[in-house]
């Protein structure tokens, strides 16, 4: 008997004014005392609201509408509140998505330890007795995840992002759980303090023995991590496998399409796929298999038979063509064969001519001075900071948050002005330039965002969002820079451009909105781009897709491009040189495999050791 | 404090307003039951106003008829102290309140969207300022300085009312518009309209102001709301404008003719009652733009 | 520490800002305003009397100076306490005027408005709890209603019902004719009486901010992963809802509390008016309609001032209450 054991569970959202989605469907799986299992996914699979059902703590309009979960062999589907408080968090403890926000603002961290500990009396520790010393034992648990016990006596707004999520880890381990059910833990946190923290838990995991189920969308760390890997999509597992078979031995195309993005950026020549298309929309009935829409394998049967999860190599798969195959991994290599050639990206080692720099940055130094209270603060977010850009190349600044990254960027647009040193685009002098001067200098520089979803007014047609720049930078008329609008989207894959031009952006799909934004900064026809993390915010399946088009558009148009990230894999995929910033200063420069291949930086190195390895812990 | 999804709303508004012919957002409210039976009874309310003359039997003015009598065939709600009408006075009492709350509803928006746009948009030193008159706006208390800035009045007149009320109106919302563009205003979108070439001034018309429609509606029914409220205890306190009718005004007259002794209950009742319904009307359909603005606040 | 002097620069600012905000509202008409004052007293049908003429001069300061000096006499006026003579009340002082006054207005509206606050927060709480089940929708449709209904029209249904019809209370006043100010216990029962019906009305609708503020508050703090993770760990359903609920949502109704009482003294002016109580409110109005501008503008500046030290004791509060508050931004 499993520890967890969940059978045919079905959780729908119906929401008083659209339909009802059924964001899980008769989903089964078992989580065995002392295992490390992770669940795979992109946004939108179902993924987090298996965890909450998990939980029970799903609230309306989300309900279980099918379906049993058994925690050892007790079914606590619908046990009432009540009773089963006192199975929360002796059995079974969480840390949620954003820690942020999961730690009550206005009570002290060893309050909110004191507060579990009085919930569970008969739990862990208080069995001897009332002899149960909360401080001590609070303690001893923020020791085990590398925090200073003084943490205690702090209010959570006085913590850092990364300890936070170190506090939570420790709450949840405060009662010796039997299982702890971790949901993104570690998002929207520096790559290396993420990095730290994931260590600690395996760490942890091994020492303690308490099971664990790993939510996730970060394909290298789960695979890293865990034991056994599950992975969903569409509100269905589609195949559970041991880590290491996951790896290597995949057997549904959407696996292989998921793991295809994924690559170490070490290697001598660097290859990611993407999948082409979307999940579907869960609010329409299904027929047939959810992926086949997507799948390069798919035959006449797919599209009308629904496959079951049936037992295959290892473990499980949802795939007609697996069930079918006298050799499932022939279905694999099919695939592999009929993938299309613009559904694969690959940077090898050959370095490009080096042409004339369009933008040289020289000594730039750049000072704020903050007056809090009485005495006032300097802080140096960039110091003496050379470099240049030159056209149809593609130059990666790489470093952790707070490295001067976006201060960088800020100089280079003009939005500041440097301290010392001086900027250089051609003949102009962007240290120096004026109000009207800057804004002609715009014309020539431009900007894709990070976050598809902010970048585009939510009010404004994809039309007019391209013929500002057109209209302003260009001197169109209306007439004109629709044509060119349109001819716009063509170039960034949105075909046919007429189907497009009068939508408004929530009818866009994340990877869509994010042509979009690269569309509307090409419109001026710009000499300089300024990339700031453009793929950190897409599914993985898709990630792959943009950086193909970001570096067709910069060869072609011979743009020079800065492109700001801290993920060395899309650095190694699509630039000529990458230059690494810590606290403000250039600590790394060169060309790209080099950089990443042989870093002699210490903080390189760290940035490179953060990067999950799949399939690694399996070797060693 | 929440901030509330105006962005949300518009999209909603917008991706309704395409299915039908009418305005998205007027979709959207019509679709929140509450927020219908508001609707209906703030257009019964309009209607009456408007038609006042074709309604009422008498002028309010009139004051032929035999004093402080009871409801009766020819008087519905019988008749005041001086003679006139109850009934009659209560239709043309819709008109006043109705355009107090539109006009000092409408005033007291332009400022609190001027001020609250200028200080969020710019911030620094201006906003510093403007800051301060607003947080000033907001601790001082109200109708003490309306009945004082209406006690200095050479004339008393419905104008004078719709100043007093917009000069000491205009805080609260202005400082929910500064909260909410100070959010919109570190938007991407907003970078890239400057990246494109665009003006300030046309970036706050067409970037920012579209996302901000139903905070300033709901602004604006907050404050025709208050100013309804408002007009009604100045005049009941005697400080409105003796030559309009109003319901403050009759509860006033009710109050000083003898109402409460004599027994009229209807001409003590009706005012208040009708009042009470205008404002039961602004707060459903503040319901619906509510439920829509804050998902935490809809029922499901 | 760095809030706290904020808060008091805040106050200190503000004061000021109110202080010459009373200053200038005399003087906003056009042209002379000690003349255009004396000429609408003439116009009313008793003569000017010297002492009228005198209170004025003295509320607006020396003719013949200019504004900055006039100013400068009257803060110096104020800062000494000298507000001048009422003379719709001669010879009573502007300040011996407010003193009589203030005690009424202070019992009445400080019981009402804390047991106000105290009952509109428990509803609130109490619905927010029990979310979307009846209590819920009896409480907020409930106090939606209620909070429809215009507060002096109430008040005139009480007295005329409770008071005229029922004869249960007296109609109006302080205190009866049979008693006298004074520390006897038939003044106390007398004045108990008294304030009964006025008081019934300040808490008919008091309440009703604070129920729909706290409820929507709370509904949103027990939404939020704090409360969620509370829930996961087992914690009883009503610690969560003290603790990770209502101990959160109940701030903003702190600071609410003290921006209510500008609001508040409005509702003062009128119950005190209808129920003809002795208090400030009354006060004020009746120094507005005899056109007593010295009491009248003593009278704005003290319950300003009244307000800003009631907001300054509120943000105190709420910085003991809140540990986040030296990361909030000034309200």
């Amino acid at each position: 008997m499993a520890l967890l054991e969940v059978r045919d569970l079905s959780v729908t959202y119906s929401p008083r004014d659209s339909a009802a989605v059924r964001a899980v469907d008769r989903v089964s799986f078992d989580v065995h005392e002392g295992e490390f299992v992770g669940l795979l996914g992109e946004s939108g699979c179902g993924k987090s609201t298996l965890g909450t059902a998990v939980l029970r703590l799903l609230d309306r309009p989300a309900a279980i509408t099918g379906g049993s979960i058994r925690f050892d062999g007790r079914n606590v589907t619908t046990t009432p509140e009540d009773e089963l408080r006192s199975l929360r968090w002796v059995d079974l403890s969480t840390v949620f998505q954003s820690s942020m926000n999961s730690l009550n603002p206005v009570i002290t961290v060893r309050h909110q330890f004191a507060d579990t500990f009085e919930a569970h009396p008969d739990a862990f520790g208080n069995k001897q007795g009332k002899g149960l010393d909360i401080g001590a034992r609070a303690g001893e648990l923020l020791e085990l995840v590398a925090l200073d016990r003084s943490v205690l006596r702090r209010y959570p707004h006085e913590l850092s992002g990364g300890m936070k999520q170190r506090v939570a880890l420790a709450l949840a381990l405060a009662l010796e759980p039997r299982l702890v059910l971790l949901d993104e833990p570690t998002t929207g946190l520096d790559v290396v303090v993420q990095r730290d923290i994931l260590d600690r838990l395996r760490e942890l995991q091994a020492r303690l023995g308490f099971a664990v189920l790993f939510i996730s969308h970060d394909l290298g760390t789960v695979m890293e991590l865990a034991d056994r890997v599950m992975v969903m999509y569409a509100g269905e597992i589609v195949e559970d496998q041991p880590a290491a078979e996951m790896v290597t031995r995949h057997l549904h195309p959407y696996s292989a399409g998921l793991l295809g993005s994924y690559a170490d950026p070490r290697d001598e020549v660097v290859k990611v796929e993407f999948i082409p298309g979307r999940p579907p929309d869960l609010s329409q009935p299904q027929q047939g298999c959810r992926f086949e829409p997507r799948c390069p394998v798919a035959v006449d049967t797919c599209r009308t038979v629904h496959p079951e999860l049936l037992p295959a190599h290892l473990g499980e798969v949802r795939c007609l063509l697996v069930e079918q195959a006298t050799d499932p991994r022939a279905v694999l290599d099919k695939a592999a064969a009929l993938r299309s050639r613009d559904q694969v990206f690959a940077a090898g080692a050959e370095a490009r001519i080096a042409a004339e720099p369009v933008l040289v940055m020289d000594g730039v130094r750049k000072v704020y001075k903050t007056r809090r209270g009485l005495s006032p603060t300097v802080t140096t977010a960039v110091d003496g900071v050379s470099f240049a850009l030159r056209p149809g190349q593609v130059t990666a600044l790489v470093g952790q948050s707070g490295s001067g990254k976006t201060t960088i960027a800020r100089l280079l647009t003009g939005v500041e002005r440097p301290t010392s040193g001086t900027i250089r685009f051609k003949d102009t002098a962007v240290d120096q330039l004026g109000r009207r001067a800057l804004r002609k200098y715009r014309r020539h520089v431009q900007l894709v965002f990070q976050d598809p979803f902010s970048a585009l007014n939510p009010t404004r047609t994809v039309a007019y969002a391209l013929s500002r720049p057109l209209r302003n930078h260009l001197g169109m008329n209306a007439a004109q820079a629709r044509t060119r609008a349109a001819e716009l989207l063509e170039t960034v894959g949105l075909s046919p451009a007429e189907q497009y031009l009068d939508k408004l952006p929530h009818q866009l799909s994340g990877g869509q909105r994010q042509r979009v934004v690269i569309a509307r900064a090409l419109a001026p026809e710009p000499e300089l781009l300024v990339a700031d993390e453009p793929i950190s915010m897409l599914d993985v399946s898709i990630r792959a897709e943009i950086v193909a088009l970001l570096d067709k558009l910069v060869r072609d148009r011979g743009i020079a491009m800065l492109y700001i990230t801290h993920d060395l894999l899309s650095a190694r995929l699509l630039a000529d040189e990458v230059m690494v910033l810590n606290h403000g200063v250039m600590v790394e420069r060169g060309p790209t495999l080099e950089v990443i291949g042989q870093a002699k930086d210490p903080y390189t190195r760290t940035l490179l050791a953060a990067i999950p390895r799949p399939g690694a812990r399996q070797l060693t | 404090m929440t901030s509330i999804d105006t962005e949300g709303v518009r999209v909603t508004a917008l991706a309704a307003g395409r299915v039908s012919r009418l305005p998205g957002w007027f979709v959207i409210l019509w679709r929140n039951r509450k927020c219908r039976i508001g609707l209906v009874m703030l257009a019964a309310f309009v209607a009456v106003a408007v038609l006042a003359p074709v309604v009422a039997p008498y002028g309010p003015r009139v004051d032929e008829f035999a004093a402080s009598t009871g409801p009766s065939g020819a008087h519905w709600l019988g008749t005041t102290a001086r003679g006139e009408d109850v009934f009659s006075q209560l239709v043309y009492g819709a008109r006043t309140s109705l355009v107090v709350g539109l006009v000092a509803g409408l005033l007291t928006t332009v400022i609190a969207v001027a001020v609250g746009l200028t200080a969020g948009y710019l911030q620094g030193v201006v906003d510093e300022v403007l800051s301060f008159f607003i947080n000033l706006g907001l601790v001082i208390p109200v109708l003490p300085l309306m009945i004082v800035l209406a006690g200095y009045a050479p004339v008393k007149g419905l104008g004078l009312i719709i100043i007093v009320i917009t000069v000491t109106g205009w805080a609260f919302g202005a400082r929910i518009k500064r909260a909410q563009i100070i959010t919109l205003r570190t938007r991407d979108y907003i970078t890239a309209a400057k990246f494109a070439g665009d003006s300030t001034a046309r970036i706050i018309a067409f970037e920012i102001v579209p996302n901000m429609i139903s905070l300033i509606v709901v602004g604006f029914m907050g404050s025709a709301l208050g100013a309804i409220g408002a007009e009604a205890g100045l005049a009941f306190l005697g400080l409105g404008d003796p030559q309009t009718t109003s319901w403050g005004t009759m509860l006033n007259q009710a109050s000083l003719g003898g109402a409460l002794t004599t027994g009229q209950w209807a001409w003590l009742v009706a005012p208040g009652l009708v009042l009470a319904l205008l404002i039961t009307s602004f707060t459903l359909i503040n319901f619906g733009i509510d439920a829509l603005s804050n998902p935490h606040l809809r029922e499901d | 520490m760095l809030y706290f002097v904020r808060r008091a620069g805040f106050f200190v600012a503000t004061l000021w800002a109110a202080v010459t905000l009373n200053f200038l509202i005399p003087r906003i008409q056009p042209g002379d305003p000690a003349q255009a004052l004396l000429a609408r007293l003439q116009g009313n049908t008793q003569a000017v009397n010297p002492v009228q003429l005198e209170a004025v001069r003295k509320m607006l300061g020396t003719q013949d100076g200019n504004l900055l000096a006039q100013y400068w006499d009257y803060l110096g006026a104020i800062c000494t306490g000298q507000f001048g003579v009422s003379y719709s009340y001669y010879p009573y002082t502007v300040t011996e005027m407010i003193g009589t006054a203030l005690p009424w207005t202070l019992i009445l509206v400080g019981v009402t408005q804390l047991v106000s606050f105290a009952v509109g927060t428990l509803l609130g709480a109490w619905a927010a709890y029990r979310r979307n089940s009846r209590v819920d929708s009896v409480i907020t449709l409930g106090s939606t209603f209620v909070g429809t209904l215009p507060f002096f029209w109430i008040a005139l249904l009480l007295i005329f019902v409770f008071a005229i019809t029922l004869n249960w209370f007296p109609e109006g006043g302080g205190y009866g004719g049979g008693s006298s100010p004074g520390w006897s216990w038939l003044f106390f029962s007398d004045a108990f009486q008294h304030s009964v019906l006025p008081a019934v009305a300040l808490l008919i609708t008091g309440p009703i901010g604070w129920i729909i503020g706290m409820r929507n508050n709370m509904v949103q703090t027990l939404g939020e992963d704090y409360a969620r993770l509370a829930r996961a760990r087992g914690l009883p359903r009503r610690r969560i809802a003290l603790t990770y609920g209502a101990r959160i949502a109940i701030l903003p109704n702190v600071t609410g509390f003290a921006i209510a009482l500008g609001g508040l003294l409005g509702g003062t002016v009128l119950v005190e008016t209808i129920f003809n109580y002795p208090g400030l409110g009354r006060l004020l109005l009746e120094a507005v309609s005899n056109k007593d501008y010295p009491l009248m503008q003593a009278l704005f500046l003290f319950t300003t001032i009244g307000v800003l030290i009631a907001n300054f004791l509120a943000d105190v509060t709420y910085g003991f209450l809140d540990p986040r508050v030296r990361r909030a931004e000034a309200v």
